[in-house]
């Protein structure tokens, strides 16, 4: 768990450049102290796919803040007081039973930070990049979402001018929820997409 | 609900919260990206990103935070040479 800077087995090559990287720009006087801890710790711990989950629980009890989530993503998030790098152009897409909506970055792994914390490992790795603009369907089946012939599959392509979040469809029986059993019902892969509820 | 995804060997985690870097290294070049992005181009992505498409593109393969390590050495030439003019 620690950021340890002694490790007791020899570095490897990759985490040698890191060290040689983290002195240069230290020198340089771009890392501040206690900025890596403080950074990722932020990361780690207080963003994450709960602050989408919050967001999507709400759309669906209130169908005022849904109309401005779909109008405006990036204000109505902030109105939940989600916001900063990564997510200054959010656009949120919805399911409905005849559409349903899957993100990507085809060229590196632009993601909505600020409402799904950092990117899984799969959503970064060329499989996925490339398979999801191909061949949506069939890997969306084989990552355990089969969808119907019939409901159509949007692929967006997320970048640094705007990135997406999906909001998925309530699932059945969940009516008279509350919105923190409401947001516990939400995944971080309904929100990209791969999932439904 | 969902089953098991295996994509190119990889199995991608299902769950919320996960972790994720593997390694400090990663933890550390994932911020290193980000103190230069903050401190050098004044909170701009574009240039970071820029050479992590070159880095991904050049070796599709290669894992992720390895790209990220390349492309954050890539950018380095190009820091301005005094980020903090106003500094004492």
């Amino acid at each position: 768990m620690s950021n340890s800077a002694h490790h007791p087995a020899p570095m490897s090559p990759v985490e040698q450049r890191v060290a040689a990287l983290e002195a240069l720009l230290t020198e340089r006087g771009l890392v501040p102290e206690g900025f890596i801890e403080q950074l990722t710790r932020r990361y780690e711990s207080e963003t994450g796919p709960m602050n989408g989950a919050k967001v999507v629980a709400r759309a669906w009890l209130d169908p005022q803040y849904k109309q401005r989530l779909l109008a405006d993503g990036t204000a109505a998030i902030a109105e939940l007081g989600f916001g900063g790098p990564e997510g200054d152009h959010m656009v949120v897409v919805e399911n409905t039973p005849i559409v349903h909506n899957v993100i990507v970055c085809t060229l590196c792994s632009c993601y909505p930070w600020p409402v799904l914390g950092l990117p899984p490992a799969w959503y970064k790795d060329p499989p996925y990049r490339a398979r999801m603009v191909r061949e949506p369907r069939a890997l969306l089946a084989q990552m355990g979402c089969p969808l119907p012939e019939e409901v159509e599959i949007r692929v967006w392509d997320s970048s640094a001018e705007v990135r997406y979040l999906v909001l998925p469809q309530r699932p059945p029986a969940t009516e008279g929820m509350t919105e923190a059993k409401l947001a516990a019902l939400v995944t971080r892969d309904s929100m990209i997409g791969v999932a439904r509820l | 609900m969902t089953t098991p995804l295996s994509l190119s060997g990889l199995d991608p985690p299902r769950r919320n919260g996960e972790l994720a870097f593997d390694a400090p290294w990663q933890r550390t070049v994932f911020a290193l990206a980000a103190a230069v992005i903050e401190h050098a181009f004044g909170g701009d992505r574009e240039p970071f990103r820029q050479q992590l498409i070159r880095a991904i593109a050049a070796e599709p393969g290669r894992p992720y935070w390895e790209s990220w390590t390349a492309a954050l050495e890539a950018l380095v030439p190009s820091l301005p040479d005094d980020p903090c003019p106003d500094r004492t």
